[in-house]
């Protein structure tokens, strides 16, 4: 099963790659609307780049407005790798 | 002698900039306010002249301008240029499009005396408009024939800062071409929070319009943003080398 390093490692690659942000910048505590900019229409991109990245299904069922932190969202993707391993 | 020419520029040819769009207005006022039909449509027009005014100021004041415009397609556009300096909403008049609609953040609403002409000319408040009626207002504008400018970067502070996919996402929904225009220079003229006006090169370059369609999947926007941004960035940085 996926680790927790990988996760943070691949979404962060997927931000990087994707969203032009620097390590600095993803930090666990930043905030993806007020500290990395992201608008509405970049939630639902990065859902879709992570929903690739990952293989999972991320807009059906789940209440992606609770993802306030980068942290929320390893720890999002994080439960949902386990739901799927089981 | 540099300083010199700087404090002529900002004194004399700033001062004469200045002097233009409040004098123009005042010309202007009565006539649009007594306009009846298509009073949009004559604001957007008089913004057009305007910015003719302040880009022919802007060649006083620069060490060259150059305009290399290239073939525009039919019908109407999304015009996406990069954003470092005040001046860039005037350098669109400079390509010859009289009639757009400009998408910008909700604090030019607010500024004293712009926000009439603002609404007078049915720009529109990026940070007020839910999508979908973003959708509808820009749809109607385009009905309208009018072309829609966006600065995808959205700020003026990083000149390298990430182009958001907003304007390409519209490209997407409304199937119109993007064309994309690089502006370089003007942040060497009036940096952003800068006073002094600085003589720099000035190039205003449009690129070949490119068509949504040749982007697919649920990202294309978000690729169609990162490409159009490093056609955009590669020129400009190469005008600074």
């Amino acid at each position: 099963m996926i680790t927790r390093e990988e996760i943070i490692k691949q979404t962060n690659d997927a931000l990087k790659n994707e969203f032009e942000f620097t390590d600095e910048q993803l930090v666990p505590t930043a905030q993806l609307k007020d500290d990395l900019c992201l608008d509405s229409l970049d939630a639902v991109d990065m859902v879709v780049v992570l929903e690739q990245k990952f293989g999972v299904t991320l807009r059906q069922g789940y209440d992606l407005r609770t993802i306030v932190t980068l942290n929320d969202l390893y720890d999002f993707i994080e439960k949902l790798a386990k739901t799927h391993h089981k | 002698m540099e300083w010199l020419r700087t404090g002529f520029n900002t004194i004399v040819i700033g001062g004469a900039a200045v002097a233009w769009l409040f004098v123009s207005a005042v010309v202007a006022s009565p006539f649009l306010w007594l306009k009846t039909s298509h009073k949009d449509r004559a604001v957007r027009k008089f913004v057009y002249i305007q910015s003719r005014g302040i880009v022919f100021f802007m060649q006083l004041a620069s060490k060259g301008l150059r305009v290399e415009t290239g073939q525009r397609p039919a019908g109407s556009s999304i015009i996406v240029a990069n954003h470092a300096s005040a001046l860039d909403l005037y350098t669109i008049g400079a390509f010859g499009f009289d009639n757009v609609v400009y998408i910008t953040k909700g604090w030019v609403f607010k500024l004293p005396f712009f926000r009439y002409v603002m609404e007078g000319a049915g720009y529109i408040d990026a940070e007020k408009t839910p999508p979908s009626q973003m959708l509808e207002l820009c749809r109607k504008a385009v009905q309208n024939g009018c072309d829609i400018v966006l600065f995808p970067q959205g700020s003026r502070k990083d000149p390298h800062a990430r182009f958001k996919s907003g304007a390409f996402y519209l490209a997407e929904q409304l199937q119109l071409p993007v064309i994309p225009v690089a502006i370089a220079g003007t942040q060497h003229m009036l940096a952003a929070g800068q006073f002094w006006i600085k003589p720099a090169k000035i190039v205003l370059k449009t690129f070949s319009a490119i068509s949504p369609q040749s982007y697919s999947g649920e990202l294309g926007h978000l690729h169609m943003a990162q490409d159009v941004k490093k056609q955009i960035m590669d020129f400009v940085d190469q005008q600074s080398d």
